[in-house]
C-alpha cells in the first residue's frame, strides 16, 4: 500500500558515503516538494568510524524525525551495533544489508523481535564493483535501489547527484553506472514497490540545517562581523558565514579561542557593526567571562549556543539540553542577558532575528540555544518563511550628542549609543562598574542605580519578544512543558493524542529570560495535569520553571532523562498515558 | 617658493582627559601617557576616529585619560576587543595597552595572535615586571630570585622578554622604550602608530611602589639605544 510518510536509515562506516546517500535522497524529496527531516549521529571519530544518517519523507507536514524507520540500510553491521539502542525498525520494515556480511542475532543488535521485519541481503558491494570497479560507490547504487523503493522519479536524484559531483565531474560516468546498477537490484527483487511514496509533485522546497539557518538568520538581521572557534556541532554557522559573509561586505575570524570569539565581536559591536559568535557548551564556557562584560559595558552581541551533551568535553556529536542554567546564570555578578531558544530550522531562522532585534535595541548580550538536534538535521522550508523585520540600535540625536552622557539613566534603561566616528560621542566604558558617562565608580549608590538601569531593560523586552508555540485545546487534560529542540516530538505526539480524542495541549516558549510569566500561568491554569519534558539528567527546566512559577502540586510530572538519542514522539506519548494514569503525586526530580 | 605653515589642529593637551589618574605618585606610566598624547598629537589623530582598548591593570586604566573611544575591558583580553574594532572598522586608529602580566600572562595567547594575524594595530606594553595592582605579585617579566607578595623565598621562574615574544610572534614592528625618557619614547610610539601592521612596543614603566624607588636610576643606567643602522632581521636568527 502505498504511504505517505515514509522513513529510511543508513548505516555505514565513515568512508562508505552513508550521509552523502542521505543527503541526495533528503535533495531529491525536497526538489518534488516532499517535506523532509534528515538527521546524522556519528562516532567521534574523524575518518572510518560509524557513521549513521536517517531521513523522514512526507507528503503533509512534519516536526520531528521517525521513532521508527521503514527501511534500513546496513553496510556493516559491526557499525550498527555502535549505535545499539539508538535506530529503532518500525512495524513491516524493510532490512536492505550487505550481502557479503552475516546477519547478527536480532537480540544482539537491540532491535525488537524480528517476526515482521523483513530482511534482505543485497549485494551493495559486489553491484558496485561490477559497475565501477571498486566499492567505492556502493552509496550511489543503494541510492539507486531506495529511488525505486520509495518510488522517487530516477531524473530528479541524477539532478541531485550532479549538483552534489559537480565539482567531480570525472565521477559522473561511473556514479551513472552505479546508480542504474542499484536500479536493476531493486527491480530484481520485486516486492518493493509497498515502500513506494504517494505524493502529488509540487513547488521545490528548501532543505537547510539548523545551522545554515542560524548563519542566514545573521545576515537578514544584518550581522557584518562573525568571529567563532570551530567546536562541533556548531561549525557550520562559521563555514556558512565564511563563505556568504564577505559576500555581504562583512568579515569573518577565526580566532585563537572562545576567550577571543567572544571579544571581538564585542569589540566590533562597540564599533558599530553588528556582530555574533557561536560556539558549544565548552567554548560557553569559557565565553561567560565576557559575556559579563556585554552586560556590565551594554554592549549588544548575539551568542548562540549549539548544545552538545556535557559536562565537560561530554558528548560532542550528540544533542543534549543540559546548557540551559549555565546559559540563564553563568558568569559572576547580577549581569543581565537574554536567552531564547529555538526549536526547529525555520525557527532559528526567526529566534537568530529575534537575538539580534533585542540585543540592538536594548544593548544586552543575547545568548540563542539551539543544539545538536537542530543545528545539524536538515530540513525542508518554504522558502517564503523567511520574513522578519530587522531592528536598529538607539543612536544618540544630534541635540543629544550636545551634552552626550553613555549611560545616562532613562526611564526605558536603553540609553543612545554612540560609536566611533561620533565626533561628540566619545565616551571610555568600562566592565567596571560606571556612572553615567563611562567612568568607573564603586560608590554603592552608583552601583545600586546602574543595576537597576540594566536590569530595567528586561521588562520591555519580554513584553515585546515573548514569542511561544502552543499546541492543542484552549483547556487540556494534560499540559506539556518543553523547550527547544524537545518541540518536534512532542508536537506530534500532542497531535496523534488529541487525534485519539485525548486532550492534551504544549506549550514551547522561544523566550526564557527575561521569563515570559504570564504566559506560562495562562497556559498551566488551562490544563489539569503538567508533564515537563527535556533532555537533562537533572531536569534543568524543572528546576528553572519553578523559581517562576506555582507548578500545580500533586499534579506535575517530569519527564527528563540524558541527551545522547533524540526524544521520540514514542517517548511523550508514553509519558502522558503515565502522567494521565498515575495518581496525583508531587514532582520528583533528581 | 613660498613657505606654508601648516598649524596643528590637536595639541598634546586636546588628547587628554578631566580624569584624574589613579597611579601612584612617581609612576611609570605618568611618563607612557604623556608620551601618547604628544605622539597622537604628532600624528594629529582625530579623537572621535581613535579608539584606546586595554585590558585590567595600573595600566590598563589609560584609556579614561585619553581624550578618544576607550575601551577599559578585562583582564587579558585587550587584543581580542581590539582585533574586533579593527576588523569591523579598519579605518579607525586602534591602540590597544595594557601591562606585562595583562598581555603576557592571561593574555599570552591573545598575543600571539594578534601578531601573527598583522592586523593594524598599534599594542604598547607599560612593563614594570610585577602585578601592581593587586599589590606585588610577580609577573612572568619579575627577574628569577625577585622576592615578592607572591615569591617569599624568591622567584623560582625564569622571566620572558616581551621583546623576544613579540619577535618570535612575527609581529612586524617591535620596540623597546622607557617612560624616564619621553623624547625617545614618542618618536617610539608615533613610529608604532604609523606603522602598517601590528606594532609592540615594550614601555619600560616603573613601579615605585612595588619594585622600589630606585628603578627609574637603575634602568637610566642600563639604557642603550640601538645604533640607527641596527638590522633588526638579525636579532635572534
Amino acid at each position: 500500500m502505498p504511504r505517505r510518510d515514509v522513513s529510511i536509515a543508513v548505516v555505514g562506516s565513515g568512508g562508505d558515503g552513508v550521509v552523502t546517500l542521505g543527503d541526495l535522497v533528503a535533495q531529491a524529496a525536497a526538489k518534488e516538494g516532499l517535506h523532509v527531516i534528515k538527521t546524522e549521529a556519528y562516532g567521534p571519530q574523524i575518518r572510518g568510524g560509524e557513521s549513521s544518517c536517517a531521513v523522514r519523507l512526507a507528503a503533509h507536514e512534519i516536526a520531528a524525525p521517525a521513532d521508527a524507520v521503514d527501511v534500513l540500510v546496513v553496510f556493516r553491521w559491526a557499525d550498527f551495533a555502535r549505535f545499539r539502542g539508538e535506530i529503532q525498525v518500525g512495524h513491516d520494515a524493510l532490512v536492505a544489508y550487505e550481502a557479503a556480511e552475516e546477519r547478527p542475532d536480532v537480540a544482539a543488535l537491540g532491535l525488537r523481535g524480528d517476526e515482521n521485519i523483513h530482511w534482505r541481503p543485497v549485494p551493495f558491494a559486489e553491484a558496485s564493483r561490477a559497475a565501477t570497479g571498486g566499492t567505492g560507490s556502493k552509496n550511489i547504487v543503494a541510492l539507486g535501489m531506495l529511488g525505486e523503493l520509495l518510488g522517487l522519479p530516477a531524473e530528479t536524484l541524477r539532478g541531485a547527484m550532479e549538483r552534489r559531483f559537480s565539482k567531480k565531474p570525472g565521477l559522473a560516468e561511473s556514479n551513472g553506472r552505479a546508480f542504474e546498477a542499484g536500479r536493476e537490484l531493486a527491480a530484481a527483487a520485486g516486492a518493493f514497490a509497498e515502500r513506494r511514496l504517494s505524493y502529488a509533485p509540487s513547488a521545490p522546497r528548501l532543505l537547510m540545517s539548523g545551522n545554515e539557518a542560524v548563519a542566514i538568520g545573521a545576515l537578514h538581521a544584518g550581522c557584518r562581523f562573525f568571529a567563532g572557534y570551530p567546536i562541533t556541532p556548531s561549525s557550520e554557522i562559521l563555514h556558512f558565514l565564511a563563505e556568504w559573509m564577505p559576500r555581504a561586505g562583512g568579515s569573518v575570524l577565526q580566532t585563537e579561542d572562545e576567550l577571543a570569539a567572544i571579544g571581538a565581536v564585542i569589540g566590533g559591536s562597540f564599533a558599530g557593526v553588528k556582530s555574533m559568535t557561536a560556539t558549544s557548551g565548552p567554548g560557553l564556557s569559557l565565553m561567560t567571562e565576557m559575556l559579563g562584560l556585554a552586560s556590565m559595558a551594554e554592549v549588544p552581541v548575539v551568542i548562540v549556543n549549539v548544545q552538545r551533551g556535557g559536562p565537560s568535553t561530554g558528548n560532542p556529536t550528540k544533542s543534549e539540553q543540559s546548557d540551559l542554567l549555565q546559559c540563564l546564570y553563568g558568569t559572576h555578578g547580577d549581569a543581565p542577558r537574554v536567552v531564547l531558544a529555538c526549536s526547529d530550522v525555520e525557527d532559528a531562522f526567526h529566534a537568530t532575528v529575534d537575538a539580534f532585534n533585542i540585543s540592538e535595541e536594548f544593548q544586552v548580550p543575547v545568548l540563542l540555544l539551539s543544539d545538536q538536534a537542530v543545528g545539524q538535521r536538515k530540513e525542508t522550508v518554504s522558502p517564503g518563511s523567511f520574513e522578519h523585520e530587522v531592528r536598529e540600535r538607539l543612536a544618540p540625536t544630534a541635540e543629544e550628542l550636545e551634552d552626550y552622557e553613555r549611560y545616562r539613566d532613562t526611564a526605558s534603561g536603553v540609553s543612545p549609543m554612540s560609536v566611533p566616528g561620533m565626533k561628540k560621542g566619545m565616551y571610555q566604558t568600562n566592565g567596571l562598574e560606571h556612572d553615567t558617562e563611562g567612568r568607573p565608580d564603586s560608590l554603592y549608590l552608583t552601583h545600586e542605580t546602574m543595576n537597576a538601569k540594566r536590569y530595567r531593560k528586561m521588562w520591555p523586552i519580554r513584553d515585546r519578544y515573548h514569542s511561544f508555540r502552543r499546541f492543542g485545546p484552549d483547556t487540556a487534560d494534560v499540559g506539556i512543558l518543553c523547550w527547544g529542540s524537545s518541540m518536534g516530538p512532542v508536537q506530534e505526539a500532542v497531535a496523534a493524542a488529541n487525534a485519539r480524542g485525548e486532550r492534551v495541549a504544549a506549550f514551547v516558549p522561544r523566550m526564557l529570560y527575561p521569563f515570559p510569566k504570564r504566559d506560562f500561568e495562562a497556559f498551566v491554569s488551562g490544563v489539569g495535569q503538567l508533564l515537563i519534558i527535556e533532555l537533562s539528567y537533572t531536569a534543568q527546566y524543572y528546576k528553572y520553571l519553578r523559581t517562576f512559577l506555582d507548578l500545580p502540586p500533586g499534579r506535575t510530572h517530569v519527564l527528563k532523562r540524558s541527551g545522547g538519542k533524540d526524544l521520540t514522539a514514542g517517548e511523550v506519548a508514553d509519558g502522558i498515558e503515565r502522567t494521565r494514569a498515575l495518581p496525583a503525586r508531587e514532582a520528583v526530580a533528581v | 617658493m613660498s613657505a606654508t605653515v601648516e598649524l596643528p589642529t590637536f595639541e598634546p593637551a586636546d588628547y587628554k582627559s578631566d580624569l584624574k589618574p589613579v597611579w601612584c605618585a612617581g609612576c611609570g606610566d605618568f611618563g607612557a601617557l604623556a608620551s601618547l598624547h604628544r605622539a597622537m598629537a604628532k600624528l594629529q589623530l582625530e579623537p572621535w576616529n581613535t579608539v584606546v582598548v586595554s585590558g585590567i591593570g595600573c595600566s590598563s586604566r589609560l584609556p579614561g585619560y585619553v581624550e578618544t573611544f576607550g575601551f577599559n575591558g578585562v583582564h587579558g583580553r585587550a587584543l581580542t576587543l581590539a582585533s574586533g574594532v579593527k576588523i569591523a572598522r579598519p579605518e579607525l586608529n586602534v591602540i590597544a595597552v595594557g601591562g606585562d602580566g595583562d598581555g603576557i600572562a592571561i593574555g599570552g595567547n591573545h598575543f600571539l595572535h594578534a601578531a601573527r594575524r598583522n592586523l593594524d594595530i598599534a599594542y604598547f606594553m607599560m612593563d614594570n615586571e610585577i602585578y601592581g595592582l593587586t599589590k606585588g605579585q610577580a609577573a612572568p617579566t619579575t627577574p628569577a630570585g625577585d622576592k615578592t607578595k607572591s615569591t617569599y623565598w624568591g622567584n623560582p621562574e625564569p622571566s620572558v622578554d616581551p621583546c623576544e615574544l613579540a619577535i618570535s610572534f612575527g609581529a612586524t614592528w617591535v620596540g623597546r622604550g622607557f617612560s624616564g625618557d619621553p623624547k625617545t619614547l614618542v618618536d617610539l610610539m608615533t613610529r608604532a602608530m604609523e606603522h602598517r601592521g601590528f606594532a609592540f612596543l615594550n614601555v619600560v614603566s616603573p613601579c615605585v611602589t612595588w619594585r622600589g624607588d630606585d628603578q627609574f636610576r637603575t634602568i637610566k643606567a642600563k639604557l642603550v639605544a640601538l645604533p640607527p643602522d641596527h638590522d633588526a632581521s638579525e636579532s635572534f636568527y
